[in-house]
């Protein structure tokens, strides 16, 4: 592939190209460890995200997902790739490692952590986690900071008194809105959700999907949510990308991918998911088989081995993602 | 619940000390009984190290006893603990023997934890190439034989050292002995830290850090290590019990420092008239076990309360 | 309380109270729970974390953990009270009449066994039978979950397999002994979701063929209203609601079931993509079951709560066909707290 097969616009806040990510696969010898293989977590991807919109990042575990949302924000290395914000290619100063230069990048993109049990730490209360961006930034005079800080939590529905708290003082969903209070502390314009509501309890998780949404209108945030949730995929996002093995095979606008989905793989994933009521046909399976290993990724198109509609053209040869009417981009010979 | 006094304070800054990992360990710690007693005994041994000057009976270096010949002369009111086979009082000597073996397994984990939390946090921060060598280095120093290098190179050191400007320094023979047992001691710890590191690097907390922008230094000083306290702090109180014992031996076979007063060296001098002044023999064998077994238990009750198995 | 005459329940629980005693206090994880199962039935117990769900599934076999105690009730299972049974007599129960099928496949296969050995030796302890008969057995049980090559799987070790073949393993390990009764806990949540969809066809397909019924544990509505004849609905603790699954997601009473409904974002629901757009919430979060709420559990998060639900424990009523609620706004009665 070497045209780029997105278009660059000027509306794109976000446009990540030929992003790659191997995990070198080694047996350990006596003395010296050897190559053996590779796993490729994501496999040559390439998207925009919008100005203001929420783009789903969606596929089943292992599929890459997460990693391209860390690659993204360097919390691990891309093997290559860029990602633009902007005119400027944050991996690139990412590698170049000038301090003063990630950290104005670490202050438009922003992270939410899946588990909010994980991702406050245990020792320090709440203040001290919101106050750290402020101490490493210096963005706020500190006579601010407790404005700013009583702000925040305002912001995200908590009260000042719960600054002096720990985190095992909060439920899981209170906890889930400091990491988001944290995430906006440096004021972002890009922000990563990754799985934010999926250790959450059922009755909490519309609490924080709301929140989202509120504060994307209230701050002009864009976002990439990741999930493996469809459901609350359809409900805060714009445009959606289905991922399998490392790759993007589908991508849409929300509604035209939930109710028309041309890849096989889509379809088979939307039907899966049962639904509250007994009457709709879902939660069925339409395929056969489990993803592939990583390491062992099938000739041709990937998804061939488990797709009902593969022909000898899927075995030997490699679909593009490449434009399929309307606003959708498709990696399939035989659309649905 | 707290409620908010402090919301004038706030104004200043974020509170500094957080207090709430560590007084939940000790309100679990304090349920705990053999922890407890453990912490007792190893208070009792404090308390003892601290004021030995005070409440021994007789001056440590007092061989009176040996003109009266009373040498090996079994527990009397004058003498509770009895006598040894020079004239010293058990007791008095018992008693100073407990700041020397705190100044050992202190001494000599405060070696080791620099050591093994500087190796040990490095190799599991790093990773990669760093952590491959760190961790051979490691595992080279456990396989020596600690007991016979620490012997051969007090003694070497011992015979260089006379007629040289260091042997005026006062128990520069005890030192030796703590430096090397702090030398050989720090592998656990460092195995540990980097165990932590390990974990605690991949903690999404850190990952939060690290988003925000903040410096290595301070993910290392401010995330990683305080979360990785609790675990080091129970490997450090058994290696004190751990050291103790070691310089119990070392002294017992006659490798101590003959001018600082230890229990393995009181054995050393009794164990010959083990039959007929056994208590010259008892008392200080007793001190060696129950400071053991206080660090020991100590060490198993903070485990149990920093690292609850059924966390409610 | 079973009238002479009428049908039987296979499994019949009455006002089931288990306690945790912890340091921090007694946590009131199930208090007061009736439920029942008939003959081929399959039951959905839903529920948010804390409601007490799996704490009951694990009572049901006595196997819930150490600092929980049966502070009262009963459990009718096939005419005898489990809770009075001996622990050996247990043993000819569990994996025998009653199986389980856990969250974690992962974990609750032992790693250091094959496949064929820890399954063979469930078959060989409960019918007596020799290891020719227990593998030809575990060797028809691999097939029917749907694992290809099952002759060759025996010799197999759980590490060798994927997650969701591990789950097959667990549900074929359940199904050995032709039970009466499977609890599934969670059984796909750990699993993708077309993984979970096979898993789903699989056990709706063998609880036909095996004639067994089924207590499936689980939080997903979704999940329940695919597999489910009759749901109960719990909440810290106290059971909500129990319905039909067409009536609980048609027309659903108690406020806790409605909301929690309301509050899900679906699937198979166009949402306006402006920025106002809010899903119904849930307010509040879920209680610490050490200091329960008085009265109705749910009262300090339901909108339709009034003076009376502060003070009143509901208690179930029936309003409909095979279709009882706890709730005062519903006309149960109850006793003040």
């Amino acid at each position: 592939m070497t045209a780029d097969v997105v278009p660059a616009g000027e509306r794109d806040l976000i446009r990540v190209e030929h992003l790659r990510k191997l995990y070198p696969v080694r047996r350990r010898g006596v003395f010296r460890s050897r190559q053996t293989g590779e796993i490729r977590a994501v496999d040559d991807i390439s998207f925009t995200i919008r100005r203001g919109e929420t783009l789903g990042l969606v596929g089943e575990s292992g599929c890459g997902k997460t990693t391209t949302a860390r690659a993204m924000l360097h919390l691990i290395e891309p093997t290559s790739g860029s990602a633009f914000f902007g005119d400027v290619d944050v991996l690139e100063v990412f590698a170049e490692g000038r301090r003063e230069d990630t950290l104005k990048i670490r202050r438009r993109m922003q992270y939410v952590f899946q588990d909010p049990y994980l991702s406050l730490n245990p020792r320090w209360t709440i203040a001290q986690t919101l106050l750290e961006p402020f101490r490493v930034h210096r963005h706020v005079p500190e006579a601010d900071w407790h404005r700013r800080l009583v702000e925040l939590l305002h912001l995200v529905g908590l009260e000042e008194y719960h600054a002096w708290r720990y985190p095992h003082e909060f439920s899981g969903g209170q906890r889930q809105r400091v990491g988001i209070a944290r995430a906006l502390a440096v004021e972002p314009e890009f922000v990563i959700c990754d799985e934010p509501v999926s250790s959450l309890d059922v009755s909490v998780r519309a609490q924080i999907l709301n929140l989202l949404v509120e504060l994307q209108a209230k701050l002009r945030l864009t976002y990439l949510y990741i999930s493996h949730d469809l459901s609350s995929v359809r409900f805060v996002s714009n445009r959606v990308a289905v991922m399998y093995l490392g790759k993007i095979v589908e991508m849409a606008a929300v509604d035209e991918l939930f109710s028309h989905p041309m890849h096989h793989y889509s379809y088979a994933l939307l039907t899966a998911i049962p639904v509250p009521d007994p009457d709709v046909p879902a939660g069925r399976s339409v395929l056969v088989g489990e993803v592939p290993s990583a390491m062992r990724i099938p000739q041709g198109c990937r998804f061939h081995p488990r797709c009902p509609a593969a022909t000898e053209v899927c075995r030997t040869v490699e679909p593009p993602l490449a434009p399929a009417g309307g606003d959708r981009l498709l990696a399939c010979h035989h659309p649905r | 619940m707290t409620e908010a006094p402090a919301a004038a304070a706030l104004a200043t800054a974020p509170p500094a000390r957080p207090p709430g990992m560590w007084r939940q360990g000790w309100q679990r710690f304090r349920r705990n009984r053999t922890g407890m007693l453990g912490l007792t005994l190893v208070c009792i041994v404090v308390l003892v190290a601290l004021s030995c000057a005070w409440i021994a009976p007789y001056e440590p270096n007092d061989q009176s006893a040996m003109m009266r010949f009373g040498s090996r002369e079994g527990p009397t009111w004058a003498h509770l603990f009895g006598t040894d086979r020079m004239g010293y009082d058990v007791l008095t000597r018992v008693l100073y023997g407990a700041p020397t073996a705190l100044a050992v397994g202190i001494g000599a984990m405060l070696v080791a934890s620099v050591i093994g939390i500087l190796i040990g946090g490095i190799s599991g921060y790093l990773g990669g190439m760093a952590d491959e060598l760190l961790m051979r280095f490691t595992e080279f120093f456990l396989v020596i034989p600690v007991f016979i290098v620490i012997l051969a190179v007090v003694r070497l050191f011992g015979i260089v050292v006379v007629g040289s400007p260091l042997e005026s320094i006062p128990y520069l023979n005890l030192m030796t002995i703590i430096l090397l047992l702090g030398l050989f001691g720090w592998p656990s710890i460092a195995r540990m830290t980097r165990a932590e590191f390990l974990r605690l690097k991949e903690m999404e907390f850190v990952e939060a850090a690290r988003c925000i922008g903040a410096t290595r230094r301070d993910i290392i000083l401010r995330h990683i290590l305080p979360n990785a306290l609790p675990s080091l702090v129970v490997i450090v109180a058994l290696g004190i019990g751990g050291a103790i014992l070691a310089e119990a031996m070392i002294s017992f076979l006659g490798f101590g420092d003959p001018k600082a007063i230890s229990w393995g060296q009181l054995l050393f001098f009794n164990y010959e008239a083990l039959k007929v002044a056994p208590w010259a023999s008892i008392a200080p064998g007793s001190a060696i076990f129950m400071t053991v077994l206080g660090f020991n238990l100590l060490a198993d009750g903070l485990s149990d309360a920093f690292n609850p198995r059924l966390k409610q | 309380m079973t009238e002479p005459g009428a049908a039987r329940p296979l499994l019949d629980v009455r006002d089931l109270r288990v306690h945790f005693f912890t340091g921090a206090g007694i946590v009131r994880a199930v208090d007061g729970v009736d439920f029942a199962v008939q003959p081929q039935e399959t039951l959905g117990l839903v529920g948010e974390s804390g409601s007490g769900k799996t704490v009951t599934s694990l009572t049901l076999l006595r196997l819930s953990p150490r600092p929980a105690r049966v502070v009262g009730g009963r459990i009718d299972f096939e005419g005898e009270d489990i809770l009075t049974k001996s622990e050996k007599a247990m043993t000819g129960v569990r994996g025998k009449r009653m199986a389980m099928v856990f969250q974690n496949p992962a974990y609750s296969l032992n790693p250091i066994y094959s496949i064929g050995d820890q399954l063979g030796e469930i078959v060989r302890w409960h019918e007596k039978v020799g290891r020719r008969e227990g593998d030809a057995r575990v060797t028809e049980l691999l097939r029917l979950v749907g694992i290809t090559d099952p002759g060759a799987r025996l010799r197999q070790f759980p590490h060798e397999l994927s997650g969701g073949m591990k789950q097959r393993v667990c549900i074929a390990r359940a199904l050995l002994c032709n039970p009466a009764l499977v609890l599934a806990d969670e059984p796909t949540t750990n699993l993708d979701v077309t993984i979970q969809a096979q898993i789903l066809d699989l056990l709706l397909e063998l609880k036909d063929r095996f004639r067994t019924s089924m207590v499936l544990v689980t939080h997903d509505m979704g999940v329940v209203a695919r597999m489910a004849d009759r749901i109960t609905v719990m909440y810290a603790g106290r059971i909500c609601e129990t319905a039909d699954a067409r009536t609980i997601f048609r027309s659903p009473q108690h406020p806790y079931t409605r909301a929690l409904l309301e509050s899900m974002p679906r699937v198979d629901h166009s949402y306006a993509r402006d920025d106002a757009r809010r899903l119904p919430v849930i307010a509040g979060r879920p209680p610490n079951l050490i200091e329960p709420p008085t009265g109705c559990r749910f009262h300090p998060r339901c909108p339709e709560a009034g003076e009376e639900c502060r003070r009143i424990m509901p208690e179930p009523k029936a309003i409909g066909p095979g279709h009882t609620v706890s709730c005062l706004k519903r006309g149960s009665s109850g006793v003040a707290a």
